[in-house]
């Protein structure tokens, strides 16, 4: 996502026929219709239909009470607020490593290339990876017997307790390259003056992040955020095909997976498209203060 | 502000239209397979899984392909499908009036939901009863009293035992257990010897499916039963019919099991065994080679889970197949038969056992070509068996499966529910299914029916 | 900020740093500050090092011991990894997704980035804000009927029905990011290219895009890591065998294998070599792709 801003002056426009930029804007538009309108349209209506194959008698209300009363589902949702507990963790990540990295700690090229790494890795390598590391008899546990700390060595994604947070964790571990750099990135296109300033005033390491570093990483931080918000509601479903299926039990049963299961297993694309609704309308109440943050930042680039 | 007017030329034109052009010619070159001819004259498409379990069967299938266009004439389009989509994507494709004429099923409500929604053609009539009869599909392929499927090769489940082990643990190798308080017993010897009882994995979820249709249906007098309970003419909560869950909580809290159960999958659990890690363990048929070849074909033992059941189906090989169906839409279907009836041709029918070492289950093979005294054991008593009884764990839609019957298995094993919990989520789970497919409890109820004859 | 930019104050910090760093004492801080690092370096070797060696282990060797080194390197994984997997075919196929969906949705985004960035017309912020805003919305969203939609036109499991759907989910980033940078680039070189009879697409495909260098490279790394690593989209509709992608046929494999870890482990390790080249190579136009977003122009 961009938040380029509007720093130049509002650019000129050239003078065409009434129609040229229709024109131009036509493939686009027709493939977003494709895309987006017509899908979007089109749960609206599945939702309220019991479809078998392609369509079905329309029914109401019925499949959002189904999916309400269903435990199943209340567990799903109740685990993507869960992942939500990944986002803080992973603002403070990647605030601290940016910093560590900013200061030219030694070495730190190859720790910046290092920590992107998992970033770039595909999701289901990382999912079949851990899965075998993570399992009773894995290399984690293996590693954490060798070095004496045998009451660690948990049935990590296999028991209920713990499988949420392994999953999470795992996601976190991709996920975090990317915050990473991205505060180092906006780290490098501050004003140093203010860091200097305060360092020659005395102020130590702690303070100039608490009083310097992190006011002026606000608008970083509250993007990065909104975007590991997203990511954490909607984005998560590979690693938990992958790693899990959801289970053991439902313990890591979440929204994107319901879905394709009533769609593509239970044979019910009705009750699918009732939590798709539920899942676009969620993204749409986040959207907001996503377009607020960035109408922000470029209100501010203006000025 | 600059006071050029732009306009679009006829060249722009030309070059928009180009550029457009360039986009939607790429396309043709693009398509993955030729499928544009179909429809253009006897062109048949044939959709098929199999090959994940059974490798070699790729070859038989386009080898039969190929000897039936020469013959014909007639052109057939084989694609192997996925296993995470192969049953919905027929319905899929069958709603929007684009489904395969020749399509691979799974047994029972596999295909039996595309029956109920009209996608698939009785073969009565198409096929000779005398066919049908030979490449029975099982019970389970019978609805209201027409046959859909036509059977390919076995897929039935069944137990393996480590002779050895048996041997060293005091146990007589050649007879295994056949009741609950024998299994525990050997369970008892073998783990004072060190061994692993009972290797498995679950975290896929598969295993549960298995160890319900092992252990269930014991106590069941027929296959009907299993239906009642899923449509809610019978209770799970009753003990009867949790009762397994209930053992299986037993075996798990003895000790009997692998330990790792809940962190690897089905077939790494299955494989402790063939690594001479564990006693018994849960298989299917097609893998048998495998595991036999792991361990050595001399070691391994072959029997019926001894659940201890208190039903007519208790101690009962199981005997499941898979098949092939017709699709209600295809325009040649006569064609479609003739290609079914080619494959169970005695060429052909020998040749899934050269090609794959899948066992054909056609009571017309008579197996001679069987040298390996393991899988004539097999064959004889979990495919041509008279004796042998349905897998009742195909009676439940997927839902069940995985909500019920993989979800009970792995909380039983991580502590979180014990037998008659297992019951209740499982009551549940069927009422839930009942209320969200209100159109196909009919069918299952006459289905029930049907079953009870 | 450009990247010369960038680079420069990159520099001037880093003389600046080492300066103030050599006038400094013996500093605890800076062994705590390595340490931190290293944990966070070592959380992300440790699994890469479990792929890595893994599959020169016999599957005896693994079992005895899933971190040791192995005694004897063994190639074998390799070998029955690639009998079992159909590697070229699923790379082939993830190539000619992503290079298709990334060149079409850059064509359209670029003509309707035109449009918003340089053409007067009534609606042209709400649009431009409509399409922008969609980048939001999960693809998970949009699936079942899109799923319905092809299969009812008989385009599942082909290029040009994949390439659609994937070109229309990078569209509106596309859009976004293209329109921000056409709007950068100086009125006065279009002035000039005017009055040399230039056409509007001759300004679009010669003076826009060209000056959009560094955004294009931008967008395509961005895009192109999009499609080539979802998983999604390629299992709903591609489920042919033969049209699998590099991520569906790694999930298959994955399961096929996972009673052999070693052979699992040399297929994730072929699978993910090329990228990792590439990202080693290419490392500054991937992290600056993926940061653009947060970066203002």
């Amino acid at each position: 996502m961009i938040t380029l801003g509007k720093t130049e002056r509002r650019a000129r426009m050239l003078r065409t026929k009434p129609w040229t930029p229709y024109l131009y804007l036509a493939p686009v538009s027709l493939l977003m219709l494709f895309v987006f309108g017509y899908p979007l349209i089109a749960i609206f209506d599945f939702s309220t239909r019991r479809i078998r194959g392609a369509s079905g008698p329309f029914i109401g209300l019925e499949n959002y009470r189904q999916i309400f009363k269903d435990e199943v589902f209340q567990q799903a949702i109740l685990h993507n607020a869960q992942l939500l507990l990944a986002v803080p963790i992973l603002v403070i990540v990647g605030i601290v490593l940016a910093v560590l990295l900013y200061e030219r700690v030694a070495g730190w090229r190859i720790y910046r290339t290092i920590l992107f790494a998992p970033f770039i890795i595909a999701i289901p390598v990382i999912g079949i990876v851990f899965s075998n590391m993570l399992s009773l008899n894995g290399a984690v546990n293996e590693l954490l017997r060798a070095v004496g700390l045998d009451f660690l060595a948990l049935d990590w994604l296999g028991s209920a307790q713990m499988a949420l947070w392994s999953v999470m964790a795992i996601i976190i571990w991709h996920e975090m390259g990317f915050g990473v750099v991205l505060f180092l990135a906006r780290l490098l296109s501050l004003n140093e003056e203010i860091q200097e300033a305060a360092r020659i005033d005395g102020a130590g390491w702690w303070q100039r992040l608490w009083y310097v570093t992190i006011p002026q990483l606000k608008d970083v931080t509250e993007f990065y955020a909104v975007v590991s918000v997203i990511t954490m509601l909607a984005w998560v479903f590979p690693f938990v095909y992958v790693m899990t299926r959801g289970g053991p039990g439902n313990a890591t049963q979440v929204m994107e997976l319901y879905i394709f299961n009533f769609a593509f297993r239970n044979s019910l694309p009705g009750i699918a498209s009732a939590v798709a609704v539920i899942l676009f309308l969620i993204t749409l109440a986040l959207m907001i203060p996503l377009f607020q943050l960035r109408a922000r930042t470029e209100m501010e680039g203006i000025e | 502000m600059s006071g050029e007017v732009l306009r679009i030329s006829r060249r722009d034109f030309i070059k928009l239209a180009a550029s457009s052009a360039i986009a939607a010619g790429i396309y043709p070159f693009m398509r993955g397979a030729p499928n544009t001819a179909w429809a253009a004259g006897e062109n048949l498409r044939m959709w098929w899984w199999g090959e994940q379990e059974a490798p070699g069967l790729e070859k038989w299938v386009k080898d039969s392909v190929a000897m039936f266009e020469k013959e014909t004439g007639v052109t057939i389009e084989v694609t192997l499908q996925d296993t995470t989509t192969v049953i919905s994507e027929f319905q899929t494709a069958s709603a929007a009036g684009n489904a395969p004429d020749i399509q691979f099923l799974w047994n029972g409500i596999y295909h039996m939901e595309s029956v109920w929604l009209g996608y698939l053609e009785p073969l009565n009539g198409l096929i000779s009863d005398e066919l049908l009869k030979e490449a029975d599909a099982t019970v389970l392929s019978i609805y209201q009293g027409k046959q859909y499927r036509l059977g390919w090769y076995a897929a039935s489940p069944m137990w393996l035992y480590n002779k050895e082990m048996f041997d060293k643990a005091g146990l007589n190798a050649d007879e295994p257990p056949t009741t609950w308080e024998g299994l525990l017993d050997a369970c008892d010897k073998l783990k004072s010897k060190g061994f692993t009882p009972i290797v498995g994995g679950l975290k896929d979820g598969p295993w549960g499916e298995w160890y319900m249709g092992h252990a269930l249906g014991p106590n069941l007098d027929t296959p009907a039963e299993a239906l009642q309970l899923f449509i809610g003419e019978l209770d799970w909560r009753e003990p009867k019919y949790h009762e397994h869950w209930t053992k299986l909580e037993q075996l798990w809290k003895a000790g009997y099991m692998n330990e790792d159960m809940n962190s690897i999958d089905l077939y790494p659990g299955m494989d402790y065994f063939g690594a001479g890690k564990g006693a018994m363990t849960a298989i299917v048929i097609p893998t048998l080679g495998k595991q036999a070849s792991m361990l050595g074909a001399e070691k391994v033992g072959l029997m019926v889970f001894p659940a201890g059941g208190k039903g007519k189906m208790n101690n009962k090989p199981i005997r499941d197949l898979q098949g092939l169906g017709i699709s209600s839409q295809s325009q040649y279907k006569e064609i479609a038969a003739k290609f079914l009836e080619f494959l169970h041709t005695p060429e052909r029918v020998q040749a899934i056992w050269t090609d794959s070492k899948a066992l054909p289950t056609d009571a017309s093979w008579d197996g001679t070509a069987i040298e390996d005294p393991l899988f004539r054991e097999a064959w004889k008593t979990w495919v041509v068996n008279p004796d042998a009884v349905p897998y009742i764990s195909n009676l439940m839609p997927v839902m069940f499966w995985t909500d019920a019957m993989f979800v009970n298995s792995q909380k039983i094993i991580a502590g979180e529910y014990n037998g008659e919990q297992a019951g209740e989520n499982a009551q549940a789970v069927a009422t839930k299914w009942r209320e969200q497919n209100p159109d196909l409890l009919e069918h299952y109820q006459i289905w029930a029916e049907d079953l009870k004859l | 900020m450009s990247v010369r930019e960038m680079r420069a104050t990159l520099e001037e910090v880093h003389s600046a740093t080492r300066v103030s760093v050599s006038r400094r004492r013996f500093d605890w801080s800076v062994i705590i500050k390595q340490l931190v690092l290293l944990l966070a370096a070592f959380t992300v070797l440790f699994p890469a090092y479990f792929m890595v060696i893994t599959p020169l282990k016999t599957q005896e060797a693994y079992s005895l011991s899933k971190l040791g080194f192995p005694t004897q390197i063994y190639l074998g994984n390799f070998e029955t990894a690639l009998r079992g997997g159909r590697f070229f075919l699923w790379f082939g196929n993830s190539i000619i997704l992503s290079v298709g969906a990334v060149a079409l949705s850059t064509l359209v985004a670029a003509m309707g980035a035109f449009a918003t960035s340089r053409m007067n017309f009534r609606g042209r912020n709400l649009l431009l804000s409509l399409i922008s805003s969609l980048m939001v919305i999960p693809p998970v969203v949009m699936l079942i009927p899109l799923f319905l939609l092809l299969t009812r036109i008989k385009m599942t499991s082909t290029y040009p029905g994949a390439i659609l759907v994937y070109a229309g989910l990078l569209a509106p980033f596309s859009v976004y990011l293209l329109n921000n940078f056409f709007r950068t680039i100086p009125h006065e070189i279009i002035e000039s290219a005017l009055m040399d009879g230039a056409s509007p697409l001759d300004i679009l495909f010669r003076i826009m895009l060209p000056l959009s260098a560094p955004a294009l490279m931008t967008l395509i790394t961005v895009n192109m890591l999009w499609v080539w690593n979802d998983l999604l989209i390629a299992l709903v509709l591609l489920p042919e065998d033969s049209m699998r992608t590099l991520m569906v046929g790694i999930t298959v494999f994955g399961s096929r294998y996972n009673a052999d870890v070693p052979v699992s482990m040399a297929g994730m390790l072929m699978a993910s070599v090329p990228i990792f080249l590439i990202y080693l190579f290419g490392q500054r136009y991937f992290i600056r792709g993926l940061v653009a977003g947060a970066i203002k122009g």
